[in-house]
């Protein structure tokens, strides 16, 4: 311990005496930080107009009235309080955007992970339907609301008329308020394709000599898959999850075009409700105030996903070490 | 049981029997004919005459081909020529803005030592975290001052200051390039905007690509912007305008739904298009993306 303080100390010694001999104002070091500062500085613009202001303001608004005419009035916790013990919209909106979330991520997650098994195998002909796959995760979201318009339709529906050749009577999915959210959801298991791909690319690096040598132990394809391939895949399937989790909990577009948030509220969902709140009734405060509640449940959940990840999450260089 | 396996031994690990290749092939075709029906639906609505949609009597399988649906989205029926510009003009500056700009300011954060680096760095992975509802309105408040409302500012001028998870993409792969490139960019006399130019960009294809195609995907379907900021129909995107020519919330009459599936093809085959042309590079980007992970 005490020999390697010495060394280190001897070692610098001779640097910082030199310093002074060359020692101009302008030097090297000033010069690098100063074209950092040049090159970073659209970021840096860009993060202080578009986001850093806005998010005070944002902050500052929830705590307000405003209305876009006249100047924001100042209520406290007004809007906060209102949300949860006076807006039984809120309620109802919270419920349904969980409910949707937590059908769409473990639905896609295993979807993928059963999918990119599949589609691994050293088989003729698997690029056709891996692009298959891939290619729904593809269509911009106001192409496939467009088009999940009619696969959902109650009568000219292809899914009613498919179920119809079963003989099952398809409920009217998009217009009933109990199977509109799992509507909403068959729509997004549709765009399973982009979790699949990030799973084949890390199934690529798994070592093929991990399965061979589990193969010669004696393990079938079923214990080769649950203990080499799921645990080297499971910080890829984390990095799903927290995507999967982020961008469900903020669905708009499809839940925006395709029912408006109806029927009776029944798919309303958040970023829908602040939408309807701040840009349809000009509600900014509390429109404001909805989305820090979203950036705090977005947070919350992330947090909980990472705290459990140690877990359940493998990851191979924690072991080398 | 370990009699079995030894059989299997001798082949490919993972080929598995010919029945469990049977089987994948089964589940792949029936899972292929699920996803790829909506396309084939999308398609016959599009070539569905007038008389059709009056009746929804669409079919899965097209029987009828009004090819001409697509001329009469361009000059009588919507203005989708002028919506198509209207997206390049979003995704142009989209595409040249987030890859350039977030190239030269990862380069800064991988190559560049200032005081103040790494508090800024993260700065930039906490944005990463913030949903665009908590900064939206502020920003639209903003840009109402501005008179910037139904015009096209507030959707192109954002992307000229980079975004953080581009920039985020971008200084990870920079970091991986050799660092004595550097030091001989400096002995030839280069400045750091020279080895930025000369020597880092032109390694950097691969995530330019990506970033470039993620734009491009993203600028080209955004709903959300536009949806916000424009009233004019002459004004909007081809997203935006395919949702208002379908009109979901009016029920006075049909809603030309031929022609919607037309926009909808518009909107679906440039992103087809882009994919496959840059595939190999998207792949190299998620393979790294895929065996980090989150870390």
């Amino acid at each position: 311990m005490g020999e390697g303080v010495d060394v280190r100390v001897r070692s610098v010694a001779p640097m910082v005496e030199k310093r002074p001999t060359a020692k101009p104002w302008w030097t090297q070091r000033r010069r690098e930080a100063l074209w950092f500062y040049i090159m970073a500085s659209p970021w840096i613009a860009g993060f202080l107009l578009f986001m850093g202001g806005p998010l005070v303001a944002s902050l500052y608004l929830s705590f307000t009235d405003y209305d876009l005419l006249t100047p924001p009035e100042w209520v406290g916790l007004d809007n906060y309080v209102r949300m949860f013990t006076d807006d039984p919209r809120f309620w109802k909106v919270l419920r349904n955007t969980t409910v949707y979330t937590l059908l769409v991520v473990p639905i896609t997650t295993v979807l993928s992970v059963w999918l990119a098994a599949l589609l691994h195998k050293p088989l003729k002909g698997m690029r056709v339907f891996r692009t298959i796959v891939y290619v729904p995760a593809l269509v911009p979201i106001v192409a496939s609301a467009m088009l999940f318009s009619w696969v959902l339709a109650p009568d000219a529906g292809l899914l009613n008329r498919t179920l119809a050749l079963v003989g099952i009577d398809g409920p009217a999915w998009l217009l009933d308020e109990t199977w509109v959210i799992p509507g909403l959801v068959m729509m997004s298991v549709w765009g399973v394709g982009t979790g699949v791909v990030l799973l084949l690319a890390g199934m690529q690096g798994i070592p093929p000599e991990l399965l061979e040598a589990a193969t010669i132990d004696g393990a079938n394809p079923r214990q080769r898959f649950f203990q080499i391939t799921l645990p080297m895949l499971s910080p890829v399937i984390l990095f799903n999850v927290i995507m999967g989790l982020i961008g469900t909990f903020q669905v708009f577009s499809q839940v925006y075009i395709l029912t408006g948030g109806g029927p009776n509220d029944a798919s309303m969902m958040l970023v829908p409700y602040i939408f309807e709140e701040a840009f349809r009734n000009f509600r900014m405060g509390y429109a404001s105030a909805l989305s820090w509640l979203l950036f705090l449940i977005i947070m919350t959940c992330t947090a909980i996903v990472f705290k459990t990840s140690s877990r359940w999450v493998f990851y191979e260089s924690e072991v080398r070490r | 049981m370990s009699l079995l396996a030894q059989d299997r031994r001798s082949r490919p690990v993972g080929s598995g029997s010919r029945l469990d290749a049977a089987a994948t092939y089964a589940i792949l075709t029936v899972v292929s004919a699920v996803l790829a029906a909506p396309f084939l639906f999308m398609v016959s609505i599009a070539l569905s005459s007038d008389a059709t949609v009056q009746k929804a009597a669409f079919t899965l399988i097209p029987r009828e081909f009004h090819v001409e649906n697509f001329v009469r989205v361009m000059t009588s029926d919507a203005q989708m020529a002028r919506w198509i510009l209207n997206s390049l003009i979003i995704v142009a500056f989209a595409c040249v803005g987030q890859t350039f700009v977030s190239a030269m300011v990862a380069f800064a954060f991988a190559r560049l030592r200032a005081p103040g680096r790494g508090l800024l760095f993260g700065i930039l992975l906490a944005t990463m975290m913030v949903p665009i509802e908590v900064t939206i309105i502020p920003q639209f408040i903003l840009f109402r001052h501005l008179g910037w409302i139904d015009t096209l500012l507030p959707l192109v001028v954002p992307s000229l200051f980079g975004s953080a998870y581009n920039i985020f993409l971008m200084r990870q792969f920079t970091a991986r390039i050799p660092r004595e490139l550097d030091e001989a960019a400096q002995v030839d006399g280069l400045g750091y905007f020279g080895l930025l130019v000369r020597i880092i960009l032109p390694l950097m294809k691969p995530v330019l690509v990506a970033v470039g195609v993620f734009s491009f995907a993203w600028a080209w379907g955004w709903f959300f912007g536009p949806l916000i900021y424009l009233n004019t129909e002459s004004k909007f995107p081809l997203a935006l305008g395919v949702q208002f020519l379908s009109g979901t919330t009016t029920n006075a009459q049909t809603p030309p739904y031929n022609l919607v599936m037309v926009g909808a093809l518009f909107l679906t085959v440039p992103m087809l298009l882009v994919y496959f042309f840059s595939q190999k590079y998207i792949y190299q980007v998620n393979l790294g993306a895929g065996s980090a992970g989150i870390r």
